[in-house]
């Protein structure tokens, strides 16, 4: 089994780096090899929306940085999870970045899934998606929107099981790292 | 009144990194600020691939400090915000955040997709909004377009007839801002009307996605899987099935 976990994390924000730390031990302790991606860490060029990745090096994008392994590792992976500050309702810019690469995954072509219009896969099989965002306060229609995104992603990337947590800063940290743990179906690959 | 009509500034930032004539968020954003103008809009446009230096972010913020209606015009990527756009909007929040920024500045998103339908656009406006209330502006709507790549980055004159709905959603939204009301629902009606019929813009841009990948010599490699693994090194196979979202 194998997990990435993505930080999109900002510079200074020891709340969500201690989170990637926590995370990944907890993946490694039930046997998944789970690698963290501190992705500020990584020089990423932006998406440029050229989709040279669907038509002049299919699956591949031209750029050639760490995108490249972020796709790589995803698809690689059984679980991809999303660490980020909650960004009016959407994942940071360090993270965007690193998701606007990923395009590669699937193909140009259109497939229709529960009657609207979607790209087909071009991998017989994905990760599944869980993201966890924290908010300064609580601002639920703030979590509200996450949520949703993380469930559109989850069905444009096709991930077979996707879930979402937004967590509020500064609370007790022992209840936010049971929350965390709690988020992943960890207990899942447990028992499997 | 003379006097308030020169001062009325509009400021569009473009999310997409396409040149100049290839991109239809540009496009979308030139035409508002063209149909604004007669009401004494003075706009000012910046692109977001160009906002990548503190030089240029310091002129786009005070730009927008000067201005009456701040819009956001870009294309949807991966079910969101372009990280251009992303970034320009985490900048902006937070100088407006911490200069106490409370003036009438409003602000309005117009979305495009590259899915025939509109809907995929809802999650991007709703980041918008929420983008707005945090940076202490009015929100004053969202258009969502779907089968932006039908217009394809020209002129919204030039793509004639097809792209009626969308000139008229834009001239009922120029009149809204005109006169500082909330974007109109037969505007965003008008814009989420689709350009052409579904199975016929999926013929045609799989037919001209088939049609780039000949001319780069790869058509037979279009469904390439660069970073498979051979079975059993990677245990996906094994992964336990379960309800499609465990946690809601």
């Amino acid at each position: 089994m194998r997990a990435l976990i993505m930080n999109g994390a900002h510079a200074g924000d020891a709340e969500i780096d201690a989170a990637a730390a926590f995370l990944r031990r907890e993946l490694e302790a039930v046997g998944i090899a789970a690698e963290s991606l501190c992705l500020r860490d990584h020089r990423l060029a932006y998406c440029r929306g050229c989709f040279n990745c669907w038509v002049h090096t299919p699956g591949v994008c031209r750029t050639r940085d760490a995108g490249r392994d972020i796709a790589r590792d995803w698809i690689r992976s059984d679980l991809v999870v999303l660490l980020t500050p909650v960004t009016f309702g959407g994942y940071s810019s360090e993270l965007k970045k690193a998701l606007d690469r990923v395009i590669c995954l699937v193909s140009p072509f259109f497939v229709r899934i529960g009657g609207e219009v979607h790209h087909r896969p071009r991998y017989a099989r994905y990760p599944g998606l869980f993201a966890i965002g924290w908010q300064d306060a609580g601002d639920e229609e703030e979590a509200r929107t996450f949520h949703t995104l993380v469930a559109r992603n989850a069905l444009n990337m096709h991930a077979p099981v996707h879930g979402s947590r937004v967590l509020c800063r500064g609370g007790d940290p022992a209840t936010g790292m049971r929350e965390l743990a709690g988020s992943l179906p960890i207990g899942n690959w447990r028992a499997a | 009144m003379i006097q308030r009509m020169i001062q009325r500034r509009a400021v569009l930032l473009v999310g997409s990194s396409r040149p100049r004539g290839t991109s239809t968020s540009g496009e979308l954003g030139r035409y508002l600020l063209g149909r604004l103008e007669p009401a004494g809009f003075r706009g000012s446009t910046f692109l977001a691939n160009h906002l990548l230096d503190d030089a240029a972010i310091a002129a786009f913020l005070a730009a927008v400090d000067a201005a009456e209606i701040f819009i956001i015009s870009t294309p949807l990527y991966v079910d969101s915000l372009p990280w251009l756009v992303t970034r320009t909007l985490e900048r902006l929040a937070a100088h407006r955040r911490a200069a106490g920024a409370h003036d009438g500045c409003r602000c309005l998103a117009i979305v495009n997709c590259g899915f025939p339908e509109s809907h995929h656009t809802r999650t991007a406006l709703d980041i918008c909004r929420i983008f707005a209330r945090q940076a202490h502006m009015e929100w004053a709507g969202g258009l969502g377009l779907g089968g932006g790549e039908a217009i394809g980055g020209r002129s919204l004159e030039a793509a004639g007839s097809m792209a009626r709905n969308v000139r008229r959603a834009l001239d009922l939204t120029a009149a809204a801002i005109d006169a500082e009301e909330p974007v109109l629902e037969e505007a965003v009606r008008l814009m989420a009307k689709r350009l052409v019929p579904v199975w016929l813009y999926m013929l045609i841009a799989e037919f001209g996605w088939r049609l780039r990948a000949r001319r780069n010599g790869v058509l037979d490699q279009l469904w390439a899987r660069p970073y498979a693994v051979e079975a059993g090194d990677v245990s996906l196979a094994s992964a336990p099935p379960g309800p499609p979202d465990p946690l809601h």
